[in-house]
């Protein structure tokens, strides 16, 4: 029996709950649909599917067994990429993603560095936001990454992290201009530009937590829709943005915040088990650019952690 | 206004009693008001910074809502439930008495942040009120002096006899917490680096289970099928007496809604399951389980989640009740 055709005709049904749609996504008929689900369910002597006059629905057996269809499927496409890498000579190939707005020169030091060290290798350099990332390394579309956190951790394994502070970025004729630099608690009352929350949702909340941790409730949060408009508003000096220290357009200064209390967290990930020595080499090539050009500073010391009842373990 | 119409129509829909009215679950699951439900409990926790994994279950109808009900996740202090239903499964049976007295020394307890895990001298209680403190505070040391009473194996047995085909406990606390500390070690257990490596999140390594069958053992024990007669009683009014409100209780807000529950967390990992039951006589089994992209130890938004969807799922069961939709 072929194994993995039966399991993926499985799958369709199970997520059609239907044995018409399901022949129709996969372009077969549905008679011969139905004998082959009938025939894997004889080889595998379990029954698969409770079949009623409105659809079918799986058993708890065909339960169990969907799980298990799902991840043999997944190691197969996985066999298969692998395979088709090695026949097009790919498999020298590191596929690298990092984080939009890393800098030109951060990505220049980090290109120069991984050449340096590891001249053999290809590199597949890509962009991607941090949710994207995430997906790919889990699909092992992408062998390594710089990511930005909070970066959910399921399967992946983090270099060190690296701290990016946030300053502010004001229109030149603001009255806070000429300070060289200014206290988060300054803030209170004015209109702040962060990012659109829904591209990072973790990091816009750690963010807003972070200000009112340093006496900072902000008059309102602009979510811009776009870097064009966050620039309009700070050039009309009816809003202040939070970026990381940058050359500032024409019009705007930048201006450090006092004591660093804000930062994005950064570090290189990678599935885990799968740190080979392109791998490591990439995250370590990754780290020197951002801790030299980049101006990243190492983690800083911890801050106390005060467990609370609710939280159920001991720290 | 919505409330009352709801309420009216509810009151009007043929309850069964025993809730194993078979359902047509391709028609639930095909319905649109199941479809709109997931997506927005998807972007409830999406916009909390959580990947979260629920089952929601009307005890009365049979019908539900799923988002990853099949998936298999650590359930960390979730895990005392099944505890729990075992316990007073046992007690239901004659094999156990649950006025007995058991000794807790004030030496080897297992660590905690509540009840005798953070008390200092020995003490002396009933399995039942060490059963009151391992619900109603999460307290590990009374969790575990149970544990040590009844067994992993009792705990495991009970759970596959009720159909929780992917349930195990596979260490008390005192192990779980052990590993947590080993694997966290000298560093800051809010480092990304080190939450990636803690083995307590794998599934496959710890206590584990799935939303669907966490409401599976809910519906038995609200069914009295669990823990049969008073004890059955007993063990509900116990988990209405869980004090915390952050969860799934604050997706609730309301006088005449009663909120049963237990919590589970370790680094990441925020859970509650639960009962609600309106004063209509609409009673829902809940399972939440999330994962936060964040590390830190406190973080409200990933806690009113919970309650957040929660909600949403249990308001689209209502609905499907109040407009007698078959599918």
């Amino acid at each position: 029996m072929d194994l993995l055709g039966h399991l993926r005709h499985f799958r369709a049904v199970a997520e059609e709950r239907h044995f018409g749609r399901a022949a129709e996504r996969l372009r077969i008929a549905q008679p011969s649909l139905s004998q082959r689900i009938q025939r894997l369910e004889r080889e595998l002597g379990v029954t698969l599917f409770d079949r009623g006059p409105r659809g079918v629905e799986l058993t708890p057996a065909g339960r169990l067994l969907l799980a298990e269809a799902e991840e043999t499927l997944d190691s197969a496409a996985r066999l298969l990429a692998t395979a088709a890498d090695l026949r097009s000579g790919r498999a020298g190939t590191l596929r690298a993603a990092v984080p939009p707005e890393l800098g030109p020169a951060t990505l220049a030091a980090l290109l120069t560095g991984f050449e340096t060290a590891s001249p053999g290798t290809r590199l597949e350099l890509r962009e991607l936001p941090v949710a994207a990332v995430v997906r790919e390394l889990a699909q092992h579309t992408v062998d390594v990454a710089v990511v930005r956190h909070p970066c959910p951790a399921d399967g992946l394994a983090f270099g060190p992290v690296l701290h990016q502070p946030l300053g502010a970025l004001l229109a030149a004729g603001s009255p806070y201009a000429d300070r060289p630099e200014l206290a988060v608690a300054e803030l209170t009352g004015l209109r702040l530009v962060l990012f659109p929350r829904a591209t990072a949702p973790a990091l816009y909340d750690e963010v807003l937590t972070t200000l009112t941790r340093h006496g900072c409730t902000p008059g309102a949060v602009v979510d811009p829709p776009g870097p064009d408009v966050a620039g309009a508003l700070v050039l009309t000096g009816s809003a202040i943005a939070l970026v990381p220290r940058t050359t500032p357009p024409p019009g705007t200064v930048w201006r450090p915040l006092t004591g660093t209390p804000l930062a994005w967290r950064t570090s290189t990930a990678w599935p885990a088990g799968r740190g080979g020595p392109a791998v490591r080499l990439f995250a370590q090539a990754a780290h020197e650019a951002l801790t030299g050009p980049g101006g990243l500073l190492p983690q800083p010391p911890n801050r106390p952690l005060y467990p609370r009842p609710a939280m159920e373990f001991p720290l | 206004m919505t409330s009352d119409r709801t309420g009216a129509n509810r009151t009007g829909v043929e309850r069964t009693g025993a809730g194993r009215t078979a359902v047509d679950r391709a028609a639930v699951d095909r319905a649109p008001y199941g479809r709109a439900a997931r997506t927005r409990i998807a972007a409830a926790f999406a916009d909390a910074g959580v990947t979260g994994w629920l089952h929601a279950r009307d005890l009365d109808t049979g019908a539900e809502i799923g988002l990853g009900a099949d998936t298999v996740v650590s359930t960390a202090s979730v895990h005392k439930v099944c505890l729990l239903v075992t316990l007073y499964r046992e007690a239901a049976a004659g094999r156990i008495d649950l006025t007995r007295q058991v000794d807790v020394p004030a030496a080897g307890r297992t660590p905690g942040g509540t009840g005798l895990a953070a008390m200092l001298d020995a003490a002396r209680l009933s399995l039942r009120d060490l059963a009151y403190l391992t619900a109603a505070v999460s307290d590990n040391t009374a969790a575990d002096t149970l544990w040590d009473q009844i067994g992993l194996d009792t705990v495991n047995r009970t759970m596959a006899d009720l159909g929780l085909s992917r349930t195990v406990a596979v260490h008390k606390l005192r192990d779980l917490i052990a590993a947590l500390a080993e694997d966290t070690g000298p560093d800051s257990p809010v480092d990304p680096a080190v939450v990636a490596r803690l083995r307590v999140l794998d599934p496959a390594f710890t206590n584990h289970s799935t939303p669907r069958d966490m409401t599976t053992l809910l519906a038995a024990l609200w069914h009295g099928d669990a823990c049969p007669g008073d004890h059955g009683a007993a063990l509900r009014r116990l988990l209405g007496l869980q004090v915390w409100p952050h969860r799934l209780a604050s997706g609730f807000p309301y006088d005449d809604v009663r909120v049963h529950g237990k919590t589970g967390t370790l680094p990441t990992l925020r859970h509650e399951v639960g009962v609600v039951e309106y004063p209509d006589g609409g009673r829902y089994a809940l399972a939440v389980f999330t994962r936060a992209a964040a590390t830190t130890i406190t973080l409200p938004a990933a806690d009113a989640a919970i309650g957040t969807t929660a909600r949403l799922a249990v308001d689209a069961l209502r609905a499907r009740a109040a407009t007698g939709a078959t599918g």
